[in-house]
Order: structure tokens, then sequence, then C-alpha cells
């Protein structure tokens, strides 16, 4: 009972009512409360300054006493820490800087207003949140263990005693048996949280009935596994909760001592254990006779002293023994023969944290929460490529989604998810196909993975999974402890192969090994670690083989991590493998001709490509994380403007002599054109064939000229015929020729690239309608010159590049109102930005989450659209959710002519039926991915015609690993072997000098001059006028030379 | 170090724990706090007043990476080589310490100013890529930051 200030211990149950309704009497629950989340993530944002500067503040503005500052335990929310939430109103602000401070104080505790711009926004909706518990990362959550967290100051026992706290204590003391209390904790199904998820109250039981009268109590709060803070948080925040559990334990078990394993890596932790043991001791909370009862627990604190394995608990045990911290073989488990060869219930401080709420709630109603094998809530520590990283509390069976998602807040710069590691170093990658996983122990290990410590780590498209295998094996390669030959030896092995993977030197039969190493230092390691250590590689090679196999086979890493086999971000994510830091260095030194040769290196469509790329490589530029990328393709148009203003076009150049062979391509769109260069180069006399009057494909007939102009076009096509090409138009493959009749005029190779030109339709009634026309055929049409009659009021369906163009183009012939319906967000569009954002500017209304169901017409002629209302419902396996009706929500949009452009196919009428040519499930021609070998020797097939509708870029990628494979199977070699990309050359440019800092002082990317926007809707004449040579150069210039950090 | 070391100092960490058992190791991170590192003559002492070889001391403190047996710098640079901290670019953040220092892993700086150290996972996960220097933390870096941090201990 507190008499006066000075504490004596309680000694019985009703002491501590007493004192708890004493407690409760003495604080206002109205009274102002400024909380200040005080752990070591928020204090590592400055926390401790900014509570200090609202002590000195309050103070100042002369609300001393009736303002209460208080140090909280971990929020959770630790992306936006410092986090400051204001009771009781639970107004919550975030990021708060010391200049914050005062404000917040005249404002919100003084005036009751709020300080708008520290409140939360949620990013995906823009509403701003004031309430802590309206913040959609907390919405999404249960917070149990957690939820004192906020509310009280971890250094002050009378905080958690206010909250109730230690009457699970009591109960359990005087009402409960022993094994009353073992059958609450069975009965609630807790599995232990450290990771292996053995059920709780069933070591509780072997413990007690094992023989001896002297029993340990062990809490492992040696939380190693990279990327988990969950139980830091716990000791920081809130370590009564985790003492009145081990009490408990002490209590059901029948032990008098115990341990508390803390990691010395966790100070603050270490701290506050040390004051909360204390003042429990003070209160008799501690000690003998605890609450005045014959059962007595003395507790001790025993740091780590840095050794990852000392996890596991028996080597947990042999470090609290002063040894070394190697693990043994069990049987014996540390239920019969633990600490010092006594029985030891060894526990995770997150499983202490969870039996509060099982004794005072009942078994039942803790068992109501969780799925069937997994009771309760779970933390997760939420970290990585994440918007909201942070601790994450929700009750087992919430999916990965709605974790990542909904509660995370999604992955940051419109990347994707690629995968979710969790388990830490024991645990395995989850792709995007197990997003709707939900999380319990069995599905988790069913999928290769496991619960594990709740370390949940996310990735997107540029982390490599290669290296992250091998970063997870070079840790517990670290940290094995050597004891057992499988681990020691196993690991640093598996190591050896991984490391020589990531550096390109991988062998074949590699991935073999390491598949069959796994399983065998699975099955005979001593311990857990080694006994989980493979699951990273193993899991990662079965969902990302191609990522494995990519390295080896072609010395690439498709995320760009793995630096030994990356030059540049930008050049590495380029489906040609273009040059681009080379080019850019070039244009900054004002060596245009060169750069234009570097470019052509690669590929020969530089006027095309600097229009109209879709630019993988400014999405990896590294220059975007400073402030935004480097104008990389309108770099490379200026280079190819560069030529046609000074009007002399740069000599052809061959890699090789004249060859006899002559190769035939069909189809002169990027894929073969870009194959017609590269044979032509090395010596190949080369004939395109093509179907339309003139070359280009896509290029000619798809893209309009005001994106890009005729004359830049022909100039790339020009330039390509100096290697040794000819184009023959008019002449359409299936009609005019066949691929024997080539064969016998003596070609000796053929690549198809024939594209896919054939609208997809959208079997909608009244598609038939007059005054429909699809996209492909309405631009094709106009591009070829004739004078198509459009509708004063046009409707344009569908969401990509051919949409945006048909729309486009139909307002500059003269439609007054042209709209875009799309079925889905802005978001999900797949046509380019700056494409979408050209259509707005030129006033194209674009109607999102909107579909068509019917086409009306009248005497046969469109009149107009009947629209759904469509809202986004549950995902589906693309990633995105799908969009569903809204019932009631028609609408008729009137038009006078509607486009459908929402997909088109190749047309493989022209092959020759049942010869052997297989065909894809989405109706795209098969080929041998490596080679893009046919079926028929000496017939590839590449571009559109294989791939559906892709991209400018990898059509030509597809057209150079045709030439390849092309010139080596004329020259008899193998196809596979070796099919790694190497530089012809690289520009050679020192890096420009800067002053220091100036490197990376943020300078906006240089904006593209274009037409007036009035003007441009009249005219076909090309919009943007590219880059002056100032601007160029300027823009060049910030290129960080990510090729000279190697 | 030519002058004789100070035994005395650790009275009172052989006091707090006498007779209990396993005490090694509090006493080893006691000691080191101390004195700063454990030197072959330290534990040496330490064996002596515990009844314990020097070969199984040396076992001990070899096995845990926390103890150091060589004289440290001022200020132990850690930086955390974590999974998040991995997947948000630690790699280059640790290169801009090794070059900006001039060290390796586990090496101190002639002028025994610095010493740098990884940690497999400091818990900062939020601020990934983190670095410590003493107790204080670093958080959000990229390479270019790392250089205006190390400044302000120079």
């Amino acid at each position: 009972m507190s008499e006066g200030g000075r504490k004596l211990k309680l000694r019985s149950d009703k002491d501590l009512m007493a004192l708890q309704e004493a407690i409760g009497k003495e604080r206002d629950p109205n009274k102002t409360c400024v909380t200040v989340c005080g752990g070591t993530g928020c204090r590592a944002w400055g926390g401790e300054e900014v509570r200090l500067a609202f002590i000195e503040e309050i103070r100042k503005q002369g609300l001393e006493g009736k303002v209460d500052v208080m140090r909280t335990g971990c929020h959770g929310f630790c992306e936006r820490g410092p986090v400051v939430v204001i009771l009781p109103k639970e107004i919550f602000y975030q990021q708060v800087g010391l200049g914050d401070v005062p404000e917040i104080v005249s404002k919100t505790l003084k005036d009751g207003s709020l300080v708008e711009r520290l409140l939360y926004t949620d990013p995906a909706t823009g509403k701003v949140v004031t309430y802590d518990h309206d913040v959609p990362f907390y919405k999404g959550q249960m917070r149990q263990v957690f939820s004192d967290n906020g509310r009280i100051d971890p250094t002050e026992i009378r905080d958690y005693i206010g909250r109730g706290g230690y009457s699970a204590l009591s109960k359990a003391l005087f009402s409960m048996t022993p094994e009353q209390v073992i059958e609450e904790v069975e009965k609630s199904g807790l599995r232990g949280r450290g990771g292996a998820g053995f059920p709780s109250g069933r070591k509780w039981r072997f413990t007690r009935s094992s023989p001896g009268e002297v029993k340990y109590i062990v809490c492992n709060a040696d939380e190693g596994d990279p990327g988990a803070f969950m139980d830091r948080s716990v000791l920081e925040g809130n370590p009564h909760l985790v003492l009145e559990g081990m009490l408990i334990a002490a209590y059901a078990i029948g032990s008098q001592h115990g341990y508390v394993y803390v990691r010395a890596e966790y100070p603050l932790a270490v701290q506050h254990l040390k004051i909360a043991m204390a003042q429990a001791e003070e209160l008799g909370l501690i000690g003998d006779n605890i609450l005045g009862t014959p059962f007595g627990f003395h507790l001790k604190i025993k740091e780590g002293a840095g050794a990852f394995v000392c996890g596991e608990e028996t080597a947990l045990l042999a470090s609290i023994e002063g040894k070394r911290g190697m693990p043994r073989a069990r049987p014996p488990f540390p239920a019969v023969a633990g600490l010092w060869g006594k029985p030891t219930n060894i526990n995770n401080v997150e499983t202490y944290a969870n039996i509060r709420s099982i004794i005072l709630g009942g078994s039942a109603a803790y068992a109501a929460i969780g799925t069937q094998g997994s009771k309760g809530t779970k933390i997760f520590s939420l970290t990585g490529k994440i918007n909201n990283t942070g601790l994450v509390e929700v009750p087992m069976g919430t999916t990965l989604r709605e974790v990542i998602f909904n509660i995370g807040g999604g992955i940051p710069r419109g990347r994707h998810f690629k995968a979710a590691q969790m388990g830490g170093p024991s645990g395995g990658c989850l792709p995007a196909m197990f997003l709707d996983l939900p999380i319990d122990y069995e599905s988790l290990t069913e999928a290769g993975s496991m619960m594990g410590s709740g370390g949940m780590i996310v990735m997107d498209e540029k982390t490599c999974m290669v290296d992250i295998a091998r970063f997870f094996l070079s840790f517990t390669q670290d940290e094995s402890c050597g004891k057992c030959v499988p681990c020691r030896i196993g690991t640093k092995r598996m190591l050896e192969i991984l490391t020589r993977i990531t550096k390109g030197e991988g062998r074949e039969g590699d991935i073999d090994l390491l598949l069959e190493m796994g399983p065998l230092v699975k099955d005979s390691a001593l311990c857990g670690l080694g006994q989980t250590c493979p699951n990273p590689v193993l899991s990662t090679i079965n969902h990302f083989r191609h990522e494995y196999e990519a390295h080896i086979l072609e010395k690439y890493c498709p995320s760009g991590a793995c630096e030994a086999l990356v030059f540049a971000p930008c050049e590495n994510t380029c489906p040609v493998r273009c040059d681009a830091v080379g080019y850019t260095s070039l244009v900054a030194e004002g060596r245009y001709p060169e750069a234009l040769n570097l470019i052509r290196l690669t590929m020969p469509l530089a006027g095309v490509c600097g229009r109209v790329c879709n630019h993988p490589c400014e999405n990896m530029c590294k220059r975007g994380e400073i402030d935004e990328a480097i104008a990389i393709s309108s770099l490379k148009r200026f280079a190819s403007d560069w030529e046609l203003r000074t009007g002399t076009m740069t000599p052809p150049t061959f890699l090789e002599k004249p060859k006899a062979e002559r190769v035939a391509i069909v189809g002169a769109g990027p894929a073969g054109l870009n194959a017609a260069y590269h044979l032509g180069r090395r010596g190949y006399p080369v004939t395109i064939f093509e179907s339309l009057p003139m070359a280009g494909g896509m290029l000619a007939v798809g893209i309009p000229d005001y994106r890009l102009p005729r004359k830049n076009l022909e100039n790339d096509i020009r330039f390509i015929c100096q290697h040794n090409v000819e184009i023959k138009t008019g002449s359409t493959f299936g009609k005019d020729f066949t691929i024997g009749e080539l064969l016998k005029q003596g070609y000796k190779a053929v690549f198809l690239a024939i594209g896919a030109h054939l609208n997809q339709k959208m079997n909608t009634p009244g598609e038939d309608a007059d005054g429909v026309i699809p996209g492909i055929s309405f631009l094709r049409r106009v591009n070829l010159g004739e004078k198509v009659k459009v509708g004063e009021k046009v409707a344009v369906i569908g969401g990509g590049n051919v949409a945006i163009d048909a729309a486009r183009t139909a307002l500059r012939l003269g439609a007054k109102e042209v709209s875009i319906v799309y079925r889905r967000t802005r978001d999900e569009m797949p046509a380019n930005d700056e494409e979408i954002e050209e259509a707005e500017h030129e006033k194209i209304k674009i109607l999102y989450l909107v579909a068509p169901t019917r086409i009306l017409a009248e005497n046969g002629k469109v009149k107009g659209l009947e629209c759904q209302r469509m809202e986004l419902g549950a995902f589906d396996t693309s990633g995105r959710r799908r969009p569903v009706p809204v019932k009631g929500s028609e609408f008729v949009l009137e038009v006078d002519m509607a486009i459908p452009a929402i997909g088109y196919m190749p047309d493989l009428s022209c092959l020759p039926q049942n010869d052997g040519f297989k065909t894809t499930k989405v109706g795209t021609l098969s080929v041998d991915p490596i080679t893009l070998a046919t079926h028929l020797p000496g017939v590839f097939a590449g571009g559109d015609v294989i791939t559906g509708p892709s991209t400018v870029v990898e059509a030509m990628a597809s057209g150079y690993r045709a030439a390849v494979s092309i010139d080596r199977y004329l020259k008899g070699r193998d196809l596979y072997k070796d099919r790694f990309y190497q530089a012809e050359r690289r520009a050679d440019v020192p890096r420009a000098e800067t002053e220091g800092g100036e490197e990376t002082a943020v300078k906006p990317r240089a904006d593209m001059p274009a037409m007036a926007v009035d003007r441009r809707v009249c005219t076909f004449e090309e919009v943007n006028f590219g880059f002056d040579e100032e601007t160029a150069t300027r823009e060049a210039k910030r290129c960080l030379r990510c090729d000279l950090e190697r | 170090m030519a002058e004789a070391l100070d035994l005395s100092k650790l009275d009172s960490v052989f006091e707090k724990h006498r007779g209990e058992e396993g005490a090694l190791i509090p006493v080893l991170q006691e000691a080191q706090e101390i004195y700063g590192y454990l030197s072959e003559e330290l534990l040496a002492a330490i064996g002596k007043r515990l009844h314990i070889p020097l070969s199984r001391i040396f076992g001990v403190v070899t096995f845990y990476a926390q103890f150091y047996t060589t004289p440290r710098g001022r200020y132990t640079v850690r930086v955390c080589r974590g999974t998040a901290c991995h997947v948000r670019g630690g790699k280059y953040v640790l290169k801009a310490v090794q070059q900006t220092l001039g060290i390796g892993e586990g090496e101190t700086t002639p002028d025994f100013k610095f010493t740098f150290e990884t940690v497999a996972c400091l818990g900062a996960c939020a601020l990934s890529p983190v670095l410590l220097v003493n107790k204080n933390y670093y958080g959000k870096l990229t390479p270019a930051k790392v250089g205006q941090v190390l400044k302000q201990y120079v």
C-alpha cells in the first residue's frame, strides 16, 4: 500500500487492487498528456530532444502542471517517427521536429486547434487523419501485446499497475493452482513466438513434470534475426508485461529462479528491464513471498556478447553457464535437463508477453482469435521496400496482402512487390503468388517459408534474389558456431557457390549442387541454425530459378544488384543493353557524333527510341533517388537529331567480312530491323520482306506522326540499310511467299518478326455497328494516308498507348470531344505516363473505372456508348485489383464514333496449318526462350509475335537475340553456350570535375520544350521540339556516372 | 601500452559476482567496460581469480563478437548489415565508410580514433540503412551522407 510516497511491499491481492485503485484516483483521465515515443527508432529520429523541448516549452508557455509529458515505449509506426500522440483525444502527430514543438504547445495544447501539416495523410486516399486509431497503419491491426505501449512510461511501474498490471499474476497466485494455469495456457493454443511454434502449454507441462526441485525459467531475448525488432520494442516499451508472464510461468512450473538473456545490442531494453525489475522488487512482485504468498522468484539479467547462435535455446543456456554458445544435441530437451542440467522452461519474449491476456481474459477468448492451428496475435516487423516500416500486430490468419498493402501502405516509388522474406535467415521467400496466404505456422511452412520470429522483409524488382540468398548465407556462415560439420563446412561451400554466381562465375551444375547440398545440411546439422540456413537458398531457387539461370548462363543480373555483373543500372536494365551512361557522358562533353555511334553499337533506331521508348533505364536511374532521373531517352533523341542537323550520316561499321549466306527476315518492324542490322554488320546479306507499303511496322502505322515524324523513322531505316540490308515492301508472308519458298530461293536462315496487328474484340453487343473502328485499323489507315472521317464525339475504349494514340489522332482529325474509357484506375493504365499527361493536356477526358456494356446504334450507326461504373474489388493473379461493376451505375456516353483499343494479337493465319508451329496459351508463337528457335532448323521468331504486344525496345532485344542465334547457326556453333552480353566497346569519358557536394545537390530534370497546346491539336506536326545544345549538355551533366562507382 | 595494468579496478567486479555460477561472461563484459579491451594480461588475471584456465577463457573471448583483444578507437563506427539495411542499399554505405576511414572491417585507424565494425542487425530497421557511432544512431544513409556524419567526429 502506498503511503505518502514511500512504497511498501504489496502483501496480498487486495494490496495490489488497492494500489491500482489509488493510482486510478490520482490520475485524471481527462488531463492532457503529450506522449512522445521513446523507442530506439524514434530516439534515433531525435525523439528525446523533442520530448525535452516539450517540457521546456510547456513551462515557458505557463502550462506546467496542467499538461503532462510522458515518454512511452514504441508505438510501432517507426517510419513516421518521432511520433507524438496527444492524450486523451489521441491526436496523432508524426515526424515532429524540434521546430514544431512551440506551435504544438500554443495551438493544440492551449488553443485546442490542430497543426495540420503534422497530421498523417494517407497516401492512398489523400485523406488527412487526426486520430491515432484512424490511421490505416493502426486500423488494420489488433494491438493486444502492444496495447499498453503508447500509453505508459516503461520506467514507471505505477503506469503499468494503473492499467491493471500484475492482475494476472494476482489471479494466478490467489485463485488458480499451477495445474490450472498450465491448463489455461494449453487450452489457449499459444505457440512459441520465437519461431519454432512449439505449443507453450505443453512445454510448461513437461518442465513441471520433470523430476527435481530446482527448475529455471529463461526468457530468450536474443532477438538476432536481422530485420526483426519486435522483442526489442516489447522490452523497451512494456518490460513488466514480460516479467508478469515469466512470474506466472514460474508459479505454474514450480521455479524460483530465472534469467532474461538479452542481446547486448539492445542497451535500452537492458536498461528498462533493470529498472522494471528493481521497481517490481521494491513492491514485492519479484523476490521472496510475492504478494505475501509462499511463492518466491528471483530474476537476473544476462547480456549476450554478440553471437546470433545464442538465440538457439541450448546455445543460450551454455552462454548463461559462461561457456561458448554452442548448441548440443537434443534430447534431452531443456524442459528435462537445461540450465546446469536442471529442468528449464525457455520461451521467447513475445510468448511471455501473451500470458497476461490468456490468464485475465481466459483461454477461450484467446483461442477465438487466429486460425485453427495458430491462435492469438503475432507481431511482425515490417521492413525493406515498404512505405510504412514498423511493427504490426495482427491476428494469425491475416493475409500477407493485408499486412503489406493495407497496413504497410505498399511498395514505395511505384515499384512492384517481388517477394517477402519471412523467418529471416531461417525462412524462405514468398513471391507474389502467396500474397493471399493467411499467415499461420502451417501455411507458411507448407509454402516453403516459416513464421520465424516475425521479421517480414519486403522486396521489389530491384532486389536480386540470388544476392539475397548469398546475403543470408553469408550471415549464417559467419554466425555458425562451427561445432558440426554439415553447418560449418556446408554453409561455407554453399556460400562459395553463391558468391561465384553473383560474380558472374557461375557454372553449369551449380544450381543442382545447391539443391543437393541444401537438404543434406538441413537433415544433418546439429541445431536450428544449420537446419534452416539453406531455406533462403532453396526457396529462391524454387521460385526464382530464372534469375539464377540468367546469372549463370548469361552473366546477367536482372535486378541490377550484383555489382560485378552490372556496368551501370541504366545499361543493365535496357533490354538491348544500350550504353546509356556512355552516350550521356559523351553528350555532356559535346561529343555528339560519338554518342550516336555508341548508341548504334547496340541498336540503330536512335531517332525512334529517343521519342517513343518507354525507357526502363530512367526507372532505374540512380539520379532518381536524389531528384529526378536523367532524361536518357531525350538525350538519345538529341544525338540522333544532331545527325540530321549536320546533314551527314555516319558511315556504316562492320564487325566481320562479307559472307555468302543470305538471311530472310519477315517483317520490317523494330524486331526485324534490329535483327537485320546486327546480321548485316556481321557480313550477312539480309532481305526484309514487308507486307505494308513502307517499312517500320508499328513504328510507321501504329505511332502517329506527332509523336514520331516520318522523317526520323526514315533516317534510322536509311542507316540500317547501309549495312547490307535490303527491304522489299508489298510482300506478304503466307500469301506471296512461304518459308519453304524462301529456303528454296537460297536463304539460309529465316527470322519471323511479323508482330501483332490483329485487334482484340471487346465482345460487347453492338461492336459491329457503323462508326466502330478498332484502334489499330484506325491508326493504320490514318498513317497510310487515308482521310479517315471521324465523328464529333469520339470514345476510345482502352488504356494502352494505342488507345491514347487513337484518341489524340481523332482529335487532330477534327473530333470536337474525345473521351477515353478505361475500366481501371490511372495508376494501372499501361500507357506511358507521358502519354497520359499529353492526353490530359489536350483536354481528352479520361473516364477511369468505367467499362462499356453496349454500343448503341440507330439505323446501324453508332449513337452512344452504354457504360457502367466500376469499383476495385479483390486482387487477381496479376496482382491488380479486379474491377467490379457498381450496380445501378449505368449511364450513356453520347458518341458517334467508338474506337475499341483493348488489345491486339498476332495474326498466325499466315503460318501453314498443322506444320508443327506451336502457340502459347495466349495465342502467341512459341519458341525456345534462349535461342528463339522454332521447330524448323534455321527458322527463328521474335518480337510481338512471340511476346504479344510489348515495347519497341523489347522487340529490338528480341531481334538482337535472333541475330546472335542465326549467326551461330550459320557458323555451326552451339546456340546455348555462353550467351552473355559483352559490350563492343565503352566510351572512355573520365568523371567530370565537380566541387564537393555539387554532384548531389538537387537539380531538377530539364523540361522538354513543346508546341503550345492549342496549336498541337490542329496538326500532326511533332509536339515535342527536342533539347537544344545547352539544355542537353546541362541535363547530361546531371548524370552520376554509376559506371565509375564500380 | 607499457604501463602495468591496474588490476585493482577489477576488485569491485569480482565482488559483485562472487559465488555466482556462470559469471565469466558478465565479468568479461564489465572488465571490457573498464579497460576498453581485454588484453592477455587482463585475461590471465581473470582466469586466476575465477579459477578458469586461460585456454577456456580464450575460447569464450574469441567466440563472441563483442569481446576485443586489441585496443579500440575512441569512436566505434558500427554499420548495420541486417537484411532491411541491405535491401535498402546498405552495402554502398558500408563501402563508403570503408573508403572514408581507410580501414577494413574489424580494424582500427592508426591514430586510434575510429574502429570500424559491422553488426548483423541494430533493430532500427525503419531508419535503414543505419550506422552507429558509439551510441549515436544515424539513419536513412546514402554514401554521400556518410562523409557528413563521420566529419563530425574528426
